[in-house]
């Protein structure tokens, strides 16, 4: 069984097929190489979770064939235009899932409060601003992870409790009032340099530089070790905890970035900015097929599940379909391809 | 009464096969009313695969089990409860977070809906006085308890069931002298109301002693069914090994080149380890001989950093050694091989290259970015080290035999220059005779590379084969330690019952 | 090796936090100058429906060890069809809610425990699809519920202080307490929380207590939405996270771990009681909001740390240290 399995790895990256690629950042070995080439689709016995985005994806493209202005290029940016957000945070969420930290429920706050302090932050300059606000964003969101990695506290708990926290602190201080940027230099990070939002090239960015991190790095090859066995890692004496802050860091400044671009675009700051963020952020890494239990993903795959949630989302706006509908199909689609991870890496464990 | 009155409980030529590797093959044997049948064997022999198919854990290839004449299919746990058959497992299974009395009704298939509070806590009393437990409330939660007195909950739910057969997989290990005789009183008392009682256990005078017939077992095929009285322990022994013990002949002197040693001092850990100290030099493989509660794993384990309760000193190369935390340990020079190569060893999903340098990355890398030709290069003379062809390196080490996951396991720990001392719990646990014989290689060639190599067992032979120094264990405490000069019946007599019954 | 813990922490937690609930309402006056009337509790209890049956839900699945996200999904399609349903014949909405709940459940818990699935992924996915559901039924708007006499009679005081929805939530918790300490299904759903692997082995039905649990949940979260809605007179297709937030925070409050377990229906009411004493008192004074949410940290923060294994293991490598050391000093 998990020989075939195995097979099927293998063509299927021959097949080239980004999203079908499994997450594994194996160290390229001299034999996969070796046995590539044997027939390029020969013994591919693609299972539920290729099959299923196979499907999807033909679905998608049928039906936006049938869809005027669906496969135009103002709709492909608007497309990505409307994955950035989400896409920028769900890649820092993607990182946090892998080392197995789970999920924080503590994001819409935490991009809330980077919002205001961007704003706030305005008079010293835009360059400065960004990073006073990247810094406490990683500052809110690492001491989260410390208390994760050093003590072990489950994650869903400790992040209501950071979201209390944070959202408590801001009103405090804020006294609950929207905030107004006193210049508006931040005006530049609504450019659109080729038509595109400035979100989407970072979004690129940053999948980028976090798909070499996890795969090229000490920490990021440790995270995925973590993640899939924390108490093996622990009694391999790897440096657990550091590992975790390292996460969720990252996790910090990605939050810290939607939230500034956020406020750009809302050229306000206000308790309702952040929205809905911490589910669309994990639902688009579940879509990338991100494991929840850790050790399995990339942050390739979490921009593919972004971008599928958001032409989804777009072919039904296109033709008609309620709000109400998109989130059913959402919701629909994250079960399905949680149901189909599952079960593949439950048979390949056997 | 070995002549079985009535046969209440037979298996007629029970089979199963692992992946192709057969772990019992054709047992037979049977248990009469009232009948303490005991079931002795080496690790490895085939006790628990029997008593996980006679229990509903498992289903059997081919034979069957025969209840009352009747031969019965057994599904599942729930199946064989309801058709009056109790386990104690191996491994411990009450819930700490219930209390007593819940635990002792737990899974019970007679206990009422709806509770009855007041007779169910008479007898729970009652149940605990016979056990010796009166001091206990049945209210109390168990997560209160000890390990041996929550031991003696679970065998005490066993007990009480009414069953027809009540199995007891090495109830005993982890016991006082006084808890298992009032263990034994109990089981004598059920086993007069008709009940059959078969009695896992590795410890072989407590088996002539409640048993009434022993079947011995060794590589997955019965040996002989015996009525006990005929039987001594050294017979017991021989029938286990099958050839006369092996002998610790050509240990190893200290090489005068080892410059550097592990010196531990007075090692508690509360409740698991009473005292333990040992220095251990460079390049010769120590070795832990004790059944499971012992200590001797415990050692290893407070060792590795997995027992933050641990006190006592452990210097290693003359610096104290952070034994408290698994990566302090790990930054001094300690490299740990768990028992438990599943959950607390390798990465089952991750390619076999990744687990082999899982725990030298940042030596693989500069300044945190990690070189992919040399991560390949230590992942394929790792493989050739672990006798593991170039070509599988990219698949999941879970396809891996366990033998070769556990050459796997090791190997991840050698070849680095910041490793001094390798502890390995168990280091061939459910490992096939090749892959323990590679294992046995590679810790050797580590101790003439200059470790020190520190593990612990239960097996005989691989103490012996590999053990330049033995030290024998039981009760949480050191019973000696041999330099050579010593034998399989000397060790099996060290750790089943102590040196003052010889 | 054995921590003797001197407390229970699934009773000590509640009881605490009602505790410290309670005097604050009793303070209340002080803050506000208004002397304290039937009407400030007959309130609290109306706030305790709105929470109360979601929490019991919730704790039920977390006591077993899993944790059900959907419950709030479940709560506004359940709101949404008792609306749709029940204009003209009430009971039947609410017995349409909580059967649609009761069948979301039921699919949901033999997902998780056929394919031993986290019950966090596949409740979230159901979550999701459950608010668009209800969205696409209402065309994304607030339904109004036009049955003004059942509005009134849900609302009428009934002994004072209570409602026929408050009463119903209250009931659910007695029936859950009674389910729990005494019966055998009680014990087994604890056991499964606790430690799965060994209520196997001791014969424990694990698959179908988990379904059993998950049809609860749902049901209780369906009932839940019908009655609020009726008692607001509307259906709100998306009540948002905050729900779940506040039965989360009622269900740890009330000494249920997530861990699994732990956790008794006394204390999931202290729990829901004490949020809702929160939120009337939220209502009545002036307090900042600010200082709620800080306050709901600070709980919380409390039990991340009570539950924290690694804090624990921290603890005992301490005093390992502390002891190790003042052996070697009496050696010395």
């Amino acid at each position: 069984m998990t020989t075939a399995n195995n097979d099927n790895r293998s063509a299927a990256a021959a097949a080239g097929d980004a999203l079908a690629r499994p997450a594994e950042p194996g160290v390229p070995a001299p034999g996969t190489a070796g046995r590539v080439p044997r027939g390029a689709l020969a013994g591919w016995r693609p299972d539920a979770l290729d099959i299923g985005i196979v499907v999807v994806v033909l679905a998608v493209i049928v039906a936006g064939a049938l869809t005027t202005r669906f496969f135009s290029l103002a709709n492909a940016r608007a497309i990505l235009a409307s994955s950035a957000w989400v896409g920028i945070t769900a890649i820092g969420a993607t990182v946090v899932m892998i080392a197995g930290s789970a999920v924080s429920l503590a994001v819409s706050q935490t991009a809330t409060v980077a919002a205001m302090i961007f704003f706030e932050t305005q008079q010293l300059g835009l360059l400065l601003a960004i990073v006073l606000t990247l810094l406490a964003g990683v500052a809110i969101t690492a001491l989260q992870g410390a208390v994760i990695g050093y003590w072990a506290a489950n994650p869903i708990v400790l992040t209501i409790a950071a979201g209390f926290a944070i959202d408590g602190v801001a009103i405090w201080i804020s006294g609950g009032t929207t905030v107004y940027p006193k210049v508006t230099a931040f005006n530049g990070l609504n450019a659109t340099p080729l038509g595109l939002p400035l979100a989407v090239y970072v979004l690129l960015g940053l999948t980028v530089g976090a798909e070499w991190f996890l795969r090229r790095t000490t920490a990021g090859r440790q995270m995925y070790l973590l993640g899939e066995n924390p108490a093996a890692a622990r009694a391999a004496g790897l440096p657990v905890a550091r590992v975790t802050v390292s996460a969720w860091a990252f996790f910090g400044a990605c939050i810290a970035l939607t939230g500034i671009f956020l406020a750009a675009f809302n050229t306000i700051a206000n308790s309702s900015v952040g929205g809905t963020l911490s589910l669309d952020a994990i639902a688009a890494v579940l879509v990338g097929g991100t494991a929840i239990g850790g050790g399995k993903g990339s942050a390739l795959r979490t921009l593919g599940g972004a971008v599928l949630i958001s032409a989804i989302s777009d072919l039904l706006l296109l033709r008609g379909f309620s709000t109400g509908i998109q989130l059913l199909v959402k919701g629909i689609l994250v079960l399905l391809v949680v149901i189909a991870v599952h079960v593949r890496s439950a048979r390949g464990r056997r | 009464m070995s002549e079985a009155p009535a046969a209440a409980v037979s298996i007629e030529r029970l089979t199963r096969t692992f992946g192709g590797v057969p772990a019992v093959k054709e047992v037979s044997f049977t248990v009469g009313a009232g009948e303490i049948h005991g079931l002795c064997g080496h690790n490895g022999a085939g006790k628990s695969t029997v008593v996980k198919m006679l229990s509903g854990q498992l289903t059997p290839d081919s034979g069957r089990i025969v209840i009352d004449g009747q031969a019965v299919q057994l599904g599942s746990r729930q199946a064989a409860q309801r058709l009056g058959i109790a386990l104690v497992d191996q491994e411990l299974s009450v819930v700490p977070a219930l209390t007593v009395l819940d635990n002792l009704l737990l899974g019970d298939v007679r206990a009422p809906l709806v509770n009855r509070r007041r007779a169910a806590t008479a007898r729970c009393r009652q149940v605990l006085r016979d056990m010796g437990l009166d001091r206990l409330h049945p209210q109390q939660p168990l997560s209160d308890l000890s390990i041996g007195e929550r031991q003696l909950v679970e065998i005490a739910r066993a007990l009480s069931q009414n069953a027809r057969l009540v199995i007891l997989d090495e109830p005993t290990a982890t016991l006082s002298d006084v808890e298992t005789e009032h263990v034994f009183a109990a089981i004598r008392r059920v086993a007069a109301q008709g009940c059959s009682v078969i009695f896992v256990s590795h410890r072989l005078s407590e088996v002539l002693q409640l048993c009434d017939t022993v079947t011995v077992l060794r590589d997955g095929r019965k040996i002989a069914t015996t009525p006990s009285r005929e039987l001594t322990v050294a017979d017991l022994i021989v029938a286990m090994l099958g050839e006369a013990p092996h002998r610790l002949t050509a240990a190893r002197s200290p090489d005068p080149r080892a410059d550097h040693e592990l010196r531990v001092e007075h090692l508690r850990v509360p409740g698991r380890l009473a005292d333990f100290s040992l220095t251990a030099q460079a390049g010769r493989v120590y070795a832990l001989a004790g059944q499971l509660g012992s200590g001797a794993s415990d050692v290893l384990r407070a060792l590795a950093g997995l027992h933050p309760q641990a006190t006592g000193t452990v210097r290693l190369r003359d610096h104290a050694v952070p034994f408290r935390s698994p990566a302090g340990a790990a930054r001094a020079g300690v490299a740990f091989v768990s028992n438990d190569r599943k959950s607390e060893g390798l990465f089952l999903d991750k390619p076999i290259a990744a687990n082999l340098i899982a725990t030298r990355l940042p030596s693989l890398a500069r300044a945190g970015m990690l070189s992919s030709r040399r991560a390949r290069q230590a992942a394929s003379s790792l493989a050739e080290l672990a006798g593991i062809p170039d070509r599988r390196l990219g698949e999941p080490a879970a396809a891996l035999s366990g033998g070769n996951q556990q050459k796997v396991f090791v190997s991840r720990c050698l070849g680095r220059d910041d490793v001094y001392a390798l502890l390995l719990d168990e280091p061939t646990r459910g490992v096939d005779i090749g892959g323990r014989a590679a294992v046995h290689r590679l810790l050797r060639a580590a101790a003439d590379a200059g470790l020190i190599v520190l593990f612990s067992s239960t097996e005989l032979e691989e103490l012996l084969e590999l053990g330049d120094v033995i030290i024998t264990m039981r009760e949480a405490r050191v019973v000696a330690q041999y330099d050579g000069g010593v034998d399989g019946a000397v060790l099996m007599r060290d750790m089943t019952h102590g040196t003052h019954a010889a | 090796m054995i921590r003797r813990l001197p407390y229970r922490p699934e009773i000590l937690i509640p009881v605490v936090a009602l505790g410290v609930m309670v005097v604050a309402f009793l303070c209340t006056p002080l803050f506000n100058g208004h002397a304290l009337s039937s009407f400030d509790l007959f309130n609290t209890f109306q706030g305790l429906t709105q929470l109360g049956l979601l929490t019991l839900g919730l704790g039920l699945t977390m006591v077993a060890g899993e944790f059900d996200l959907s419950v709030v999904g479940t709560y506004a399609l359940g709101g949404m069809i008792a609306v749709r349903t029940g204009q003209s014949l009430p009971f039947l909405g609410v017995l349409a809610a909580v059967a649609a709940g009761a069948a979301i459940g039921a699919v949901q818990g033999g997902l998780i425990a056929r394919l031993r699935i986290s019950s966090l992924v596949v409740t979230l996915a159901t979550y999701i699809a459950l608010l668009g559901a209800t969205s696409a039924m209402s065309g994304g708007l607030d339904v109004t519920y036009t049955n003004s006499a059942a509005t009134l009679w849900l609302d009428r005081p009934v002994a004072v202080i209570f409602s026929v929805p408050s009463l119903i939530t209250l009931v659910a918790f007695a029936i859950a307490a009674v389910i729990f300490g005494g019966t055998r299904l009680g014990r087994e759903i604890r056991a499964v929380g606790g430690d799965r692997r060994a209520s196997r082995v001791a014969g424990v039905r694990v698959d179908r207590t988990l379904v059993g649990l998950f049809t609860a949940s749902g049901t209780l979260a369906g009932l839940g939405g019908a009655l609020f809605s009726y008692s607001y007179a509307t259906a709100n297709p998306n009540p948002g996270f905050q729900p779940l937030i506040l039965a989360t925070v009622g269900c740890l409050v009330g000494g249920v771990s997530l861990a699994g377990g732990r956790g008794l229906p006394a204390g999931l009411l202290a729990g829901a009681l004490s949020v809702a004493l929160l939120r009337q008192i939220d209502a009545v004074t002036a307090i900042p909001d600010y200082f709620t949410e800080l306050l709901y940290a600070a709980l919380l923060g409390i039990i991340v740390a009570i539950d924290a294994p690694g804090l624990r293991r921290g603890l005992d490598r301490l005093r390992a240290h502390a002891l190790t050391t003042r052996l070697r000093d009496r050696h010395q």
